[in-house]
Order: structure tokens, then C-alpha cells, then sequence
């Protein structure tokens, strides 16, 4: 497996409070990593230094083993979908999708085509003239996708995509999430406090408390082996008290 | 990268703060420091700063609670009834608003003055002039204010906890007693405030109908304007702070920081057919109580000599103009033009600055940029007329611009403030990693989003530097003067035809603007919604 992302020693502090406490995690190329915490735990924190949007206090962030801790955002070449959308209102579906391919003298020919594909990709071709205000929170969000896919972003950041969404469209755009990953051969870091939603998603999940990494393994080895009391209590009992709740209405056979 | 960002903002909240320190700190420092050569213990001590100071609290607190109460009920009628045409009704009501206050006064001097319409046609045994006159006229014209605050106050008020109320079978004074009152608490006091200070520091009212029953601010204007004694002015502008200061921090300290994220329901309004008419009738009578003095501007305007000959004429709009209303229009359009688009694009630009970044440098020029709230248009006035009196800005154009763009500041700056900060919050990053540069983002994103705010801004400036006649009033000369302070010079020349006219016109061109501005955010709306 060829790394594609690794963190050193990463420390941030906002005043007397330290939010992240000295991480260091590598991310696999076309890996599926969701970050786990309950909110609070510095995750969001994580996602918006290594997309370029805050500094951090003192570490390292190196991309395809070269370091990118100071660079800008639009120079990392990731791409970040936020939990409210924050689309452009004012524009269309497309003209969301086509803005920033238009600002870019290399992509400005190819605008439109590009955009309509990418729209497509997530099915929204006959909402493409429609604004933002006239679509479902699961379309919204799936222009959000479209947008960020537009210039190309080898690393997508997820900062919890799904909480807004009611619990049929979250099954939908879950399955949407993956295939994306697969055709772009993305790397994924995906933000998220549902055990559950963790789970079925990731090959690896890193959980997180307190701004410190608790465990960072494969689903299967946090089940078999949880590395401590914090995630025995966050993550396995939790769930299981999710497949209770529902075990109770299976019928016998 | 991060850096040099935040470097370019801080850089420019930096140029923004020093142009309110020049714009508005260090010439309010330099009128009170002009308090120093001044024999203050004198001025307040003597009778007439005494009667003046006991007029203006009388005539001022008693306008100020028959305001609000009457202010009170006509917004209750609005949101808390089914009456028909409400939209046109609050036009009506606030249509006072769109002329100056010296219009008010001047309008009951027609209505009720020693020859005036109502007088004559009534036989009324008395005259406007002194307590009354000063009252009925500081009614008139603070009451869209607070009619237009307590509409809000009343509009958004939650109607869920009623709703819960009512299922608990809670009854309907217990409701008034424990969810009406403790929620409009704040918010009535805040209301009580500033339309007392919007009375107490007003001289055109009580200069046109207070007769011998002298008011601080007309104490102050023939100070500064008859007798070019500045000390004085400046110790009477002094005490006129006073209220204006604790308004604006009984504001600052009362304002809600909650209750955005709640779910909130308007509160419905059962059918009432007794309440209806009843609501109906007031909204009626309070129309005509406004449209009276309107309607004798017009019957002036167009008759030959009231109440000698009562056939039509263009005559007396013809001699108006002639005697240069026709520039002072310009003037006044000039200003008012010039201060809705600059004043516009700068608090636009400050409310982005502060709407749309956290930290200190943020709260900071935030507090500075609503300071102004805190400052009486007079006392601005004399501020500028002591601190730019030998600069190049003096007796230009420029310097109304300015004192009306810096008076005027923060009712605009604060309706940008407000819908910049209800804009998603994480633009700014979508812009960043997509590589849309700052200027880009505001021009093609928060613009766009914006635009109602935008033209809302604009007119309040126009509509406002229009019909101002405070700040203006000491800094401008012959060649600069703007339509409303004419008002002033034709009452001494007791031309009230003229005087009807310009109050007219004033009206009209506001009129207009507040029209076109209607239409465009209409076709805004629409094209929004397709």
C-alpha cells in the first residue's frame, strides 16, 4: 500500500485549551478513513488543517511525501464537503458545479462539459438549472459533491455530509459516497459521530476522544480488540445497543 | 498563506477604525473640549438652561409615552388581527417617516395655528403654540419609529409558548401576566428610549411651534445660529448625549444573543369580528390623524391665497422655485445620493469585515461602527462645524456627505451585519480551497445573496439624508444647503405656501425612491424564486 497522506506530531491549542494533542497518522492511498468522536473531540479541527483552512500550532503534514503544511487550499489539491452544503444560493445547480472550473485558465474551455458530467455522476441532470433553494437536503448535498469533485481533488474530506439528512436519503447517498470513491479512485477522510455510519463505510476508523487518538484500526480488529476502556464504551456498546433496539422487532423463525 | 490573509482584513478594519476616529471620536473630543473655555457652572445654572433643560424632559417624556402607547396599539392591530389591507396600513403609518421633522411642526401650524385651516374652520378657542403643539408634533414624528420597532418586537414573538399555554389550560390573563410581559420587557424599554431621545434631541418641532416654550435643542440652535456662541452649544450638546448614551447601552446590554436557534412559530390569530372592526376603526382614524397635515401641505400648495382665494394655482410652486428651491433640490439629491452609495458600499464592506470573521479586531469594530447611534445629529453637527471649521472640507458639499453618511451609519451597517451573519458560515472555506479569491467571494456570492438587504440600506440612507435637518444645520451655507433647512427661512418670512410645498416635495421625491426601491426588491424576489 503506498501512503498517501501522513501527519506529524500535530499539536493546535486555542488559548490555555489544547484541542489536538500531538497526532501522527498516516492515510493509505485510496483508503476510506472515517475520523469517529463525539462531537467536541477535535475531529473538525483535523479536517480544516489538513485542508489548509487554519494553522496549526506546531506539526507536519506531508501529501504524497511532500509537505504541504503551509500551503494554500486551493493548492493541496483536496476537496471538502461541509455537513450545511454551503452552496452558492444565488447560482444554479450548474453554475454552482461550474464556477471554479471557470476561473481556471487550464479547465476554463472544458467548464461546461466537465460540470454537466459531474452532474450526471450524481444524477441531478434535470435539476441542473434549478437553484440550490428548490432541491431536497440529500440533492443539495449531492451538488456539494459535484462541486468539490470538480477540480479534481485526489483527497475528499467529508465533515459529517450525512447529519442533516433524514435516514432514507443518508442509505442512498452512503452508497453514492462509495462509488464515487471507486470510479475517482479518491482517498476519503470522513468526519462522523455515528458508530454505525462508521462502520459500514470505512476500512480503517480512527476513534477519537479528546483530542487524542484512541485507536486507529480496521473495523474488525476495534470489535475483536478495543484498545481501551474509552472505545469498549463510545463505539462497542453503543452499537450494540443500536442492533438491540432493532433485534427486538425480528421475528422468531 | 493563512497569515496573510487575516493580515489584509486586520489591515483594512485598521483603516476603517481610524476613519471613525476621524469621523466621529476625535470631533465629539474636540466639541467637549471646547466645554473647558467655556463658563459651564454658569450656563447650567442659569434659569434659562433650567427652564429650557425642565421643557425639553416634560414636553419630551409625555410625547414619548403617548408614542409608544399609541405605537403599541396600531402595531397590536396589525399582527394580532385579521384586518384587511395591513401592508397599506403600515405604509400609511410610516409615511412621517419621509419628511423632516421642522415639516411636522410646521404642518400644525397650519392645521391649528392663529390662522390656521382647523382653527378657522372649527372656531377653535385656542392655538397650537407652547406644550401641546410641541407634544402633538414630537408624536407625529417619532411615531413610525417606534410603530415600526414594536411591529417587529410584536412580529417575531414566539407563539409556540402560547400554544402550550393554551394546552395546559393555562387562562388568557395568566398568559399576558407570565409570556407577554416579561417577553417585551426588554425590548419596550429599548423602544421607550430611543423615541425619547429621538424627541428630546429634535429642534425642529418645538422651533416651529413651541413659541416662548424654549426646548435645549432650540436653545442650542439659536446659540450656535443667532448668537454664534459655540461654548454654550457645545455644553447643551453636552447634556444632549446624555439620554442618546444610555439608550444606546440600555440597547447594547439588553439585546437578546439567544433565541435564533429555537424553533419559533408566529402566533396565530383566531377570528374576531369584534376585534377586527375595532382594529379597523383605529387604523383609520390614526390614517387620518397623519394624512391631515399632508393634505393641508397640498391644499396650500394649490390655492392662491389661503383662506382669501380658494381657486387653483401653479403660482405658488412657481414662486418657490424662483427663489431656488430648484438648486436646493439638487443639493439635497447631490447628498442624498452621494451618502446612499458611498455610505452603502462602507458599512456593506464594514458589516462583511465584522459580520463574517470572529476575534477581537471583529467586536471591536463592531462596537465602533454602531457608536454612532449614541450621537444626536446636532451635537454631530458641531462636532464637525468645531473640528473641520478651517479645513478644506469646510462649506463644501463633502462635509454633509459625510456627517449624514457617519449619523446615518448604523441602521444600515447593522441590517448588513445581520444577514451577512445568517449566510452559512463555512463560504468562506468552500471559496478557499476551491481557489475563489475573497473579492470574488463577496462580489458573485454574498452580493447576490444579499441584494433586498443592499437596496434596503441604500433607501435608508436617501430617504434619511433627504429629510434630515439636524446635522446638516450647522455646516451648511447658501450655496450648499440642502431643501429641507429652507423650511426655516421661509417661516421667518412667513411664506407657509412655500414651506407646504417643499415638505411636498421632500415627501414626493422620498416617495418615489421608497417606490422604485419596492420594485426592484419585488423583481428580485421573483427572479429569486424562479
Amino acid at each position: 500500500m503506498e501512503k498517501k497522506l501522513a501527519v506529524q506530531d500535530l499539536f493546535m491549542r486555542f488559548g490555555d485549551k489544547t484541542v489536538l494533542d500531538h497526532l501522527s497518522f498516516d492515510v493509505q492511498k485510496g483508503e476510506f478513513l472515517s475520523l469517529l468522536g463525539p462531537s467536541g473531540c477535535g475531529k473538525t479541527t483535523i479536517l480544516r488543517i489538513l485542508v489548509g483552512l487554519q494553522a496549526p500550532t506546531s506539526g507536519k503534514i506531508f501529501k504524497d511525501d511532500q509537505e504541504i503544511t503551509g500551503l494554500a487550499p486551493d493548492k493541496r489539491g483536496m476537496g471538502i464537503v461541509f455537513q450545511n452544503y454551503a452552496l452558492f444560493q444565488n447560482m444554479t445547480v450548474l453554475g454552482n458545479v461550474e464556477y471554479a472550473l471557470k476561473l481556471r485558465k487550464d479547465l476554463k474551455p472544458r467548464s461546461r462539459e466537465i460540470a454537466l458530467q459531474l452532474i450526471e455522476q450524481v444524477g441531478l441532470t434535470e435539476h441542473k438549472d434549478k437553484k440550490p433553494g428548490r432541491l431536497s437536503g440529500g440533492q443539495q448535498q449531492r451538488v456539494a459533491i459535484a462541486r468539490t469533485l470538480a477540480l479534481n481533488p485526489d483527497i475528499l474530506l467529508f465533515d459529517e455530509p450525512m447529519s442533516a439528512l433524514d435516514v432514507a436519503n443518508r442509505l442512498t447517498l452512503r452508497d453514492e459516497i462509495k462509488r464515487i470513491q471507486r470510479e475517482y479512485h479518491s482517498t476519503i477522510l470522513y468526519i462522523t459521530h455515528d458508530q454505525e455510519e462508521a462502520f459500514a463505510l470505512s476500512d480503517r476508523i480512527m476513534v477519537m476522544g479528546n483530542g487524542r487518538i484512541h485507536q486507529l484500526d480496521t473495523p474488525q480488529n476495534i470489535i475483536d480488540h478495543p484498545a481501551d476502556e474509552y472505545v469498549e464504551e463510545f463505539v462497542i456498546r453503543n452499537l450494540n445497543k443500536k442492533i438491540e433496539s432493532l433485534m427486538k422487532y425480528r421475528k422468531p423463525e | 498563506m493563512e497569515t496573510k490573509r487575516s493580515a489584509g482584513s486586520l489591515a483594512l478594519k485598521a483603516v476603517l477604525a481610524l476613519f471613525f476616529l476621524f469621523a466621529v471620536l476625535l470631533p465629539l473630543i474636540r466639541m467637549l473640549s471646547n466645554m473647558a473655555t467655556t463658563d459651564v457652572g454658569g450656563i447650567l445654572s442659569s434659569p434659562q438652561f433650567h427652564s429650557a433643560a425642565l421643557h425639553s424632559l416634560l414636553s419630551s417624556g409625555t410625547a414619548t409615552l403617548i408614542s409608544v402607547f399609541l405605537a403599541f396599539l396600531l402595531a397590536w392591530c396589525i399582527t394580532r388581527s385579521r384586518i384587511r389591507f395591513k401592508e397599506a396600513w403600515c405604509v400609511l403609518f410610516t409615511l412621517p417617516m419621509l419628511i423632516p421633522s421642522i415639516s411636522h411642526g410646521m404642518g400644525l401650524v397650519i392645521l391649528f395655528g392663529s390662522n390656521g385651516i382647523l382653527t378657522n374652520w372649527l372656531h377653535l378657542p385656542f392655538t397650537i403654540y407652547g406644550f401641546g403643539g410641541i407634544v402633538i408634533g414630537s408624536v407625529l414624528y417619532s411615531f413610525p419609529v417606534a410603530f415600526l420597532m414594536l411591529l417587529d418586537v410584536l412580529k417575531y414573538e414566539d407563539g409556540t409558548a402560547y400554544e402550550a399555554a393554551a394546552v395546559l389550560g393555562i387562562s388568557k390573563g395568566r398568559q399576558i401576566r407570565s409570556l407577554l410581559l416579561p417577553y417585551l420587557r426588554k425590548p419596550l424599554i429599548s423602544v421607550i428610549f430611543a423615541t425619547f431621545t429621538l424627541i428630546v434631541t429634535d429642534y425642529g418641532v418645538p422651533l416651529m411651534v413651541g413659541g416662548k416654550y424654549t426646548t435645549l435643542p432650540v436653545m442650542m440652535y439659536n446659540e450656535v445660529t443667532g448668537l454664534l456662541d459655540f461654548g454654550e452649544g457645545s455644553v447643551i450638546g453636552a447634556c444632549l448625549l446624555i439620554p442618546a448614551v444610555a439608550a444606546f447601552l440600555i440597547d447594547l446590554f439588553t439585546k437578546e444573543s439567544n433565541g435564533q436557534n429555537f424553533v419559533t412559530r408566529p402566533r396565530s390569530v383566531a377570528p374576531g369580528r369584534g376585534r377586527d372592526v375595532f382594529c379597523t376603526l383605529l387604523c383609520i382614524v390614526a390614517g387620518v390623524l397623519i394624512l391631515l397635515p399632508i393634505a393641508a401641505f397640498v391644499l396650500l400648495t394649490f390655492v392662491r391665497k389661503y383662506p382669501v382665494d380658494m381657486s387653483f394655482t401653479f403660482q405658488n410652486i412657481l414662486k418657490t422655485m424662483d427663489q431656488g428651491a430648484g438648486d436646493y433640490l439638487i443639493n439635497s439629491l447631490i447628498i442624498a445620493f452621494s451618502v446612499a452609495l458611498i455610505g452603502t458600499a462602507v458599512s456593506y464592506l464594514t458589516a462583511y469585515l465584522t459580520a463574517r470573521s470572529r476575534g477581537i479586531s471583529s467586536g471591536l469594530l463592531h462596537l465602533i461602527s454602531i457608536t454612532s447611534l449614541a450621537i444626536p445629529g446636532m451635537v454631530l453637527g458641531l462636532s464637525y462645524s468645531l473640528f473641520f471649521g478651517g479645513s478644506f472640507l469646510a462649506g463644501t458639499l463633502s462635509i454633509l456627505i459625510l456627517v449624514n453618511m457617519v449619523h446615518f451609519f448604523a441602521s444600515p451597517y447593522l441590517m448588513a451585519y445581520n444577514s451577512l451573519g445568517k449566510l452559512n458560515e463555512n463560504l468562506e472555506a468552500v471559496g478557499r480551497t476551491l481557489g475563489i479569491g475573497r473579492v470574488r467571494m463577496v462580489l458573485r456570492v454574498f452580493v447576490p445573496q444579499t441584494r433586498s438587504t443592499l437596496w434596503e440600506m441604500f433607501s435608508y440612507f436617501f430617504v434619511n439624508s433627504m429629510m434630515t435637518i439636524s446635522a446638516v444645520s450647522f455646516l451648511s451655507r447658501r450655496e450648499t444647503m440642502p431643501l429641507s433647512l429652507i423650511i426655516n427661512q421661509f417661516e421667518k418670512q412667513m411664506q407657509l405656501e412655500s414651506i407646504a410645498f417643499v415638505s411636498l416635495l421632500i415627501l414626493a421625491v422620498n416617495l418615489l425612491m421608497k417606490g422604485i426601491i419596492a420594485l426592484i426588491r419585488r423583481r428580485a424576489g421573483k427572479k429569486e424564486a424562479a
